[in-house]
């Protein structure tokens, strides 16, 4: 009945391979009688570097009916992703030693995690987009919670599930309205369908104001940010880091495709909300975040922020636009994985420290990773020449071109107003009086710092390919 | 007329129901209207046509969901009160809310027309003559695969999750070892004895498994090695 | 490949020194650096070599796409032209062996500190090198800068002097001054051309001649414009009269750095770059005429300052500065070929003088006044001789490398035949005698007559260690043979063969041709008032020592003018530095105080306000959480039913 060669089932090879290594791992985990958790986390590792060379060497096309599309714009995401979720697996090996979490199941989760957010990245249908979201959404809602004897730990689990799962009912909601007021859930039906603006019922654009809704929560864009705190602040640090970086990604990228591609020709109806969202978030990430002790905390308003610069570039609503929302999730990456490495450093007699005053004189006590936090808090404050600089430079630039000069405005200002609280930790690490030194730092976690430090610092020698895969991925979604 | 009339009914219930589910006093009443309500949805979905929907609403959620909460309601000590007592501090902030999405809802919803496409773009019915298990099955399978086995994950997330967040491996705890239990020899574990008539036996009061073998004590229902045990004791595990 | 070897081997050394040097310890820094460097010098003469004698064809090395916006596009890439291989095959080789005599200049250097010094040298040397292979303006600019900076922190090394970061940061600033220039230039390039890649704007010269750019209502040519905009750059950067006020005070920098910067690298960038934008400035003769007239006047101001310097390294400085001024001359009329022949030359025997001074200074344990020295050359022979070898390079005496360069320039700027000219000459003349006469009162005051400092440091005086009298052996070899060896090929016959389409003249340029037809006496007389300087110095300061004292003595003005610089510090002081500090200090009071931290200050009490206020909603309360997302959805979907 049905001919295996139309549905291009091969398109979902990257998935299929990732899932199948992320149940081996489960069964080689559960089987194996003794310590296995470095071993799992070693082999998770090797896993997604072999499921992103599959996703490099995989073509483009439209597979399952229609409900899977691989294209570059999918392919740059995804491949952003399984570096993220490398990272968080690898910045997570020290820490689980240290903490009791040696379970092997951690792994395992992110994997099933990265398998959701590369299901999103390809979603060409609202029930794909869902089912990707849901996937990713409940392993980290396990992984919030996997530090399990600690109050704060299960505590942001069990928050930010319970509000997910009001997110989720929006989402589903608006899915249901999109539903009922065009009769298809497939993006390319839904674009024919709404290829004449006026004819757009008002039922339908609330139906994606839901959707906005339900997805803003992901990235905790404002109003949808209030978990974001005290999930970042109670969840395991490693975890804080992954759900910082990989999630934000596969999210803003749902967004995206789900703003352009069945949803491309309301761009006027959408954009206010869009910009609406972004200047909330804008303002309220550097104006929380000032009075914050506890660098988790400030990490997470910090988070809200910038997910309001990179939705300037979806408001532009053009392919310049985009190409700066990837090339600003790509930079937003690596400056986070960094400084969870970082954060995750600052341990002092076998005791995890969160507090931006525990870094005072880490210049002193330990230049190398006062150096690499110094790198990260400029490129995030946005100063040249660092990533974090391009990155708000090409958002911009597109704002601009598309006549969003408040949005251009706002998000300056806000920038200058949130470079006080990173400079401040660096005023706190090169001219506060020292503290004892931290315990000696783990190589994996100085791997993962001097990536992303480097990766920061000298990127702006060679922006091009990155550039031109981030305008090719554009080009895909608003020709 | 008659199905009409059923739909009615049945609706009408099933709103009731839901309105007592959230405000009943007593939390099992709450379950058991929740119940209500699962049935009188199933009879929907069997008004509309979907006998293989309704079904699975009744034994899923019935069966299984509902049960639990039941479960849990009856076993788990939960303060009730206090829990109300938050109901009805955020009670006049969750009705102005409601109440303004529902006006800003009804506002878009007057507005209710089809696009002139929609009816050319909504997938085809299903073909008459198959019953809709037959067609689901066929969907899910083929056109929906991807989806199913996606959702197949995200069941296997749950699952992962939930073992991850209680199991507790405290050492003493009993796990059943099927390939012990079997291999396990009837002269190891049974004591034949005779016994006088009419003189009867001892009380013997709740039996426990020896704890000479902690690496053995939860493996298996225990058996008593003691002399005056008389009779196969073929109930472990009850603590 | 070799030549890529040649620009990347520096920046291995100077990361893998920077990164790693207190892990691994100075010894392995250093050795690190200089193998680096010599890998970098064989790679760098092999690829001249072949270019130039062998069959290799020019070319351009590309290595990546730097930027891509639109129609801006800027590729990483490095030229391979002879004008870039002669600069690669100098600046290495020049460079190594500053860095090999640097591991003898800095034994007395605390222990275990001086790899930071060994990777700023190779950065620095990268830099350069980027900047004279560079075949975009961005890239160019790029090496620019990072000369710039690495320059700074050389002359900053030694931060616990005030002396040392004041010089740093004086240098900086106005070379920031010269760059801003160099930026308007090449956006005006970008303007008027559309690209900054070498190949399209050389390409296209022809088409833009009559270009104008409008500017406060008036009309220029853009060529022009954009050839003073470029030449401004030069002159922050090769030190011209009026940007000239940074040199002398980088003395503060080790001696090695002073090598560096002013025989070899950073200071020869401004020339270099002339001579790269060929093709431009050949059509911008305003332009020109401008250069000459800047060079010419430096090379006499800088010269009569040196003649009464008593700091052995500024008399050096100064002396750098002239010669400069000379290469300008030699742009200015068209002769970028001599240009280049004389910084190549210059390249040699001013790095000998300076690393011979440092001998000295070393010798002297780190005395750096002349009339506290004196009476050394039995002590020193060997730093004796080569302070000779170089004086008579740099005076232009038959046959040191000096001679052809020099005389090739001003042989050049009398055969222009123009106005200008014949003023760049007549200044050059009397530069070239003020340069034989400072050049032989630096020797005999230093050398000669009774040892004028105290007996400790005599005691003390030593020759150098090998490190840093091989170099000096070797640089030696270089003034004395260059200007022989190279002369045909640069700028006599061979030179169309030579420098192919790298250097670019106008049709009707014929410096080159004319200068071999000038009458004997405009050749002669280069020789003729340098020795008479030779004369004068051994009058004044050998037989006669009184005389120069009753002279300053009865010019006092004159001698107060030259010793305090032409008074250019004093006037920039008065007219730029003070009014820039009152200014500030009003702005400071007032506008700081009052205005911009009132605002501020306020701004950021609502801002922490603001951020309470935030923080708490914050409760912590999943009930209040839901209600906010709901109450936000509701809001959004009000919003967008009122006004969509």
């Amino acid at each position: 009945m049905t001919n295996w060669t139309t549905m291009n089932w091969t398109l979902a090879i990257p998935e299929i391979v990732l899932s199948c290594f992320a149940m081996a791992i489960l069964v080689f985990g559960a089987l194996w009688k003794r310590e296995s958790f470095r071993m799992c986390s070693m082999m998770a590792v090797g896993a997604l570097l072999v499921t992103a060379m599959l996703v490099v060497s995989n073509s483009s096309g439209i597979g399952y009916r229609g409900l899977f599309t691989n294209d570059s714009f999918s392919g740059f995401i995804k491949l952003l992703v399984l570096v993220s979720s490398a990272l968080g697996i690898i910045v997570s090996l020290d820490y689980a030693e240290h903490e009791n979490l040696r379970r092997f199941e951690f792994p395992v989760l992110i994997m099933l995690c990265t398998v959701g957010m590369m299901i999103m990245a390809s979603a060409s249908n609202l029930m794909t987009l869902y089912l990707g979201l849901e996937l990713q959404s409940l392993a980290i809602y396990v992984l919030a919670a996997f530090a399990r004897d600690q109050l704060r730990s299960s505590e942001a689990g069990l928050k930010y599930f319970v509000l997910g799962a009001l997110a989720s009912g929006l989402l589903l909601y608006g899915i249901s309205l999109i539903y009922g007021f065009s009769g298809s859930m497939a993006f390319d039906r839904l674009a024919t369908a709404l290829s004449d603006p006026t004819k757009a019922s008002p039922g339908l654009i609330v139906g994606i104001v839901f959707v906005i809704a339900g997805l803003a929560f992901k990235i905790s864009a404002v109003p949808f940010h209030m978990w974001t705190p005290d999930v970042y602040e109670g969840a395991p640090t490693p975890v804080t880091s992954f759900m910082g970086t990989a999630p934000k990604v596969a999210a803003m990228a749902l967004l995206v495709r789900a703003m352009a591609t069945p949803f491309g020709h309301l761009l006027p109806q959408w954009q206010q909300l869009i910009v609406l969202v972004s200047i909330a978030s804008m303002l309220l990430g550097s104006l929380a975040a000032i009075g914050q002790t506890n660098i988790k905390r400030l990490m997470a308003y910090s988070s809200i922020g910038h997910m309001g610069y990179t939705l300037i570039g979806l408001a532009a609503g053009t392919a310049v636009g985009i190409r700066g929302v990837l090339i600003y999730l790509v930079t937003y990456v690596f400056m986070n994985a960094g400084t969870f490495a970082c954060i995750i450093a600052m341990r002092r007699r076998g005791r995890m420290l969160e507090k931006v005053s525990d870094l005072s004189g880490l210049a002193k006590t330990d230049p190398g990773l006062a150096a690499a936090l110094m790198i990260f808090m400029f490129s995030m404050a946005g100063i040249p020449p660092f990533t974090g600089f391009w990155g708000k430079y090409f958002i911009f630039t597109a704002a601009v071109q598309s006549g969003l000069w408040t949005l251009a405005v706002i998000g300056v200002l806000t920038s200058v107003i949130g470079a006080y609280y990173y400079l401040r930790i660096i005023k706190v690490m090169y001219f506060d009086e020292a503290h004892e030194a931290f315990d000696p730092r783990p190589g994996s976690l100085t791997f993962v710092g001097g990536v992303s430090a480097i990766f920061t610092t000298v990127f702006f020698l060679f922006p091009a390919p990155l550039v031109g895969a981030a305008e090719a991925a554009a080009r895909v979604l608003f020709g | 007329m008659i199905a009409a009339l059923a739909f009615y009914v049945f609706a009408a219930i099933l709103i009731g129901s839901a309105a007592m589910v959230v405000s009943a006093r007593n939390p099992v009443h709450s379950v058991l209207f929740l119940i209500l309500a699962f049935f009188n949805a199933a009879a929907l979905f069997l008004l509309a046509g979907a006998e293989f929907l309704a079904m699975i609403l009744v034994i899923v959620y019935v069966g299984a969901v509902a049960v639990l909460f039941l479960f849990v309601v009856m076993m788990l000590d939960v303060d009730f009160a206090a829990l109300r007592g938050g109901f009805q501090r955020y009670l006049p902030v969750g009705l102005m809310v409601g109440l303004v999405l529902l006006i800003e809802l009804g506002l878009v919803l007057s507005g209710w027309k089809f696009l002139p496409e929609a009816a050319s773009i909504r997938f085809a019915p299903g073909v008459s003559n198959v019953s809709n298990t037959a067609q689901l099955g066929r969907l899910i399978y083929t056109d929906y695969v991807f989806l199913f086995q996606s959702a197949g994950l995200v069941l296997l997330v749950a699952m992962i999750g939930a073992i991850v967040l209680t199991l507790r491996d405290k050492g003493d705890s009993r796990r059943q070892v099927i390939a012990r239990q079997i291999a396990r020899d009837p002269n190891h574990t049974m004591v034949m004895m005779n016994l006088a008539s009419h003189v009867g036996t001892k009380d013997l009061g709740y039996l426990r498994p020896t704890e000479t073998e902690p690496e053995e004590a939860g493996d298996m229902p225990e058996q008593d090695h003691h002399e005056h045990a008389a009779q196969d004791v073929a109930r472990g595990g009850h603590h | 490949m070799l030549y890529s070897v040649a620009i990347f081997a520096p920046l291995a050394g100077s990361v893998i020194a920077g990164l790693l040097g207190r892990a691994i310890g100075e010894r392995a820094a250093q050795a690190v650096t200089i193998l680096c460097m010599l890998l970098a010098a064989a790679c760098g003469v092999t690829a001249f070599v072949q270019l130039v004698y062998g069959d290799a064809e020019p070319g351009v090395v590309s290595l990546g796409t730097w930027i891509e916006a639109g129609s801006f596009h800027v590729d990483w890439a490095l030229r391979y032209d002879t004008l870039a291989a002669v600069m690669v095959a100098m600046v290495t080789s020049v460079a190594t062996l500053i860095h090999i005599y640097s591991v003898g200049y800095m034994g007395h250097e605390p222990r275990n500190t001086t790899w930071r010094f060994f990777s700023y040298l190779s950065l620095f040397t990268f830099a350069m090198l980027m900047l004279v292979t560079a075949d975009n303006l961005v890239q160019l600019f790029f090496g620019w800068e990072g000369v710039g900076l690495a320059s700074y922190l050389l002359i900053g090394y030694w931060y616990d002097r005030p002396s040392a970061c004041a010089a740093a940061i004086k240098a900086f600033v106005v070379n920031r001054i010269g760059d801003l220039g160099f930026a308007l230039g090449i956006a005006l390039i970008y303007v008027t051309f559309g690209s900054v890649e070498f190949p399209v704007i050389f390409g296209s010269v022809g088409q833009h001649v009559n270009d104008t750019y409008h500017l406060l209502g008036a009309e220029y040519r853009s060529l022009e414009v954009i050839g003073i905009l470029l030449f401004i750059g030069a002159m922050g950067k090769s030190a011209q009269i009026g940007l000239h006020v940074w040199l002398p005070d980088a003395m503060e920098g080790p001696t090695p750095v002073s090598a560096l910067i002013h025989a070899a690298t950073m200071v020869t960038a401004g020339v270099f770059m002339m001579a790269r934008m060929s093709p431009i400035v050949e059509q911008a003769p305003d332009a020109l005429a401008f250069v000459t007239f800047i060079g010419a006047t430096t090379a006499f101001f800088a010269a009569t300052v040196g003649c009464v310097q008593n700091d052995i390294k500024r008399v050096i400085a100064y002396s750098t500065c002239s010669q400069l001024g000379y290469m300008f001359v030699a742009a200015g009329v068209g002769a970028y070929q001599a240009s280049v022949f004389h910084l190549l030359t210059h390249a040699f025997f001013k790095a000998l003088l300076f690393l011979g001074a440092g001998s000295v200074i070393h010798a002297m344990s780190d005395e750096q006044d002349m009339r506290r020295m004196g009476g050394l050359w039995k002590m020193i022979p060997l730093t004796y001789a080569m302070f000779w070898i170089g004086s008579l390079s740099l005076g232009g005496v038959f046959p040191f490398a000096g001679y052809f360069s020099k005389d090739a320039i001003i042989e050049a700027a009398w055969a222009s035949h123009t106005l200008i000219g014949h003023y760049g000459f007549w200044c050059t003349i009397i530069a070239a005698f003020l340069t034989a006469f400072y050049s032989w009162r630096l020797i005999i005051m230093t050398f000669h007559g009774k040892p004028r400092a105290d007996h400790r440091t005599m005691e003390h005086v030593h020759e150098s260690p090998a490190a840093m009298t091989v170099p000096l052996i070797l640089l030696a070899v270089g003034a004395v043979f260059a200007g022989w060896w190279f002369r045909d090929q640069l700028v006599g016959e061979d030179w169309r063969e030579f420098w192919g389409d790298s250097i670019v003249v106008a049709a009707n340029n014929h410096v080159l041709t004319d200068m071999e037809h000038v009458p004997g006496w405009v050749s002669a007389l280069p020789s003729v008032v340098g020795l008479a300087g030779i004369a004068l110095a051994y009058l004044f300061y050998m037989f006669m020592p009184a005389l120069p004292v009753r002279l300053a003595a009865t010019f006092g003005g004159v001698y107060r003018f030259l010793l305090n610089k032409w008074y250019f510090d004093e006037l920039y002081n008065f007219l730029f530095v003070r009014p820039a500090f009152a200014l500030a200090r009003g702005l400071w009071h007032v506008g700081d105080s009052r205005i911009i931290d009132g605002i501020p200050n306020g701004v950021a009490a609502m801002t922490a306000d603001g951020s309470a206020q935030i923080v708490k909603i914050q409760t912590g309360s999943i009930a209040t959480y839901a209600f906010a997302m709901l109450i936000g959805l509701v809001l959004l979907v009000g919003i967008f039913l009122l006004f969509r």
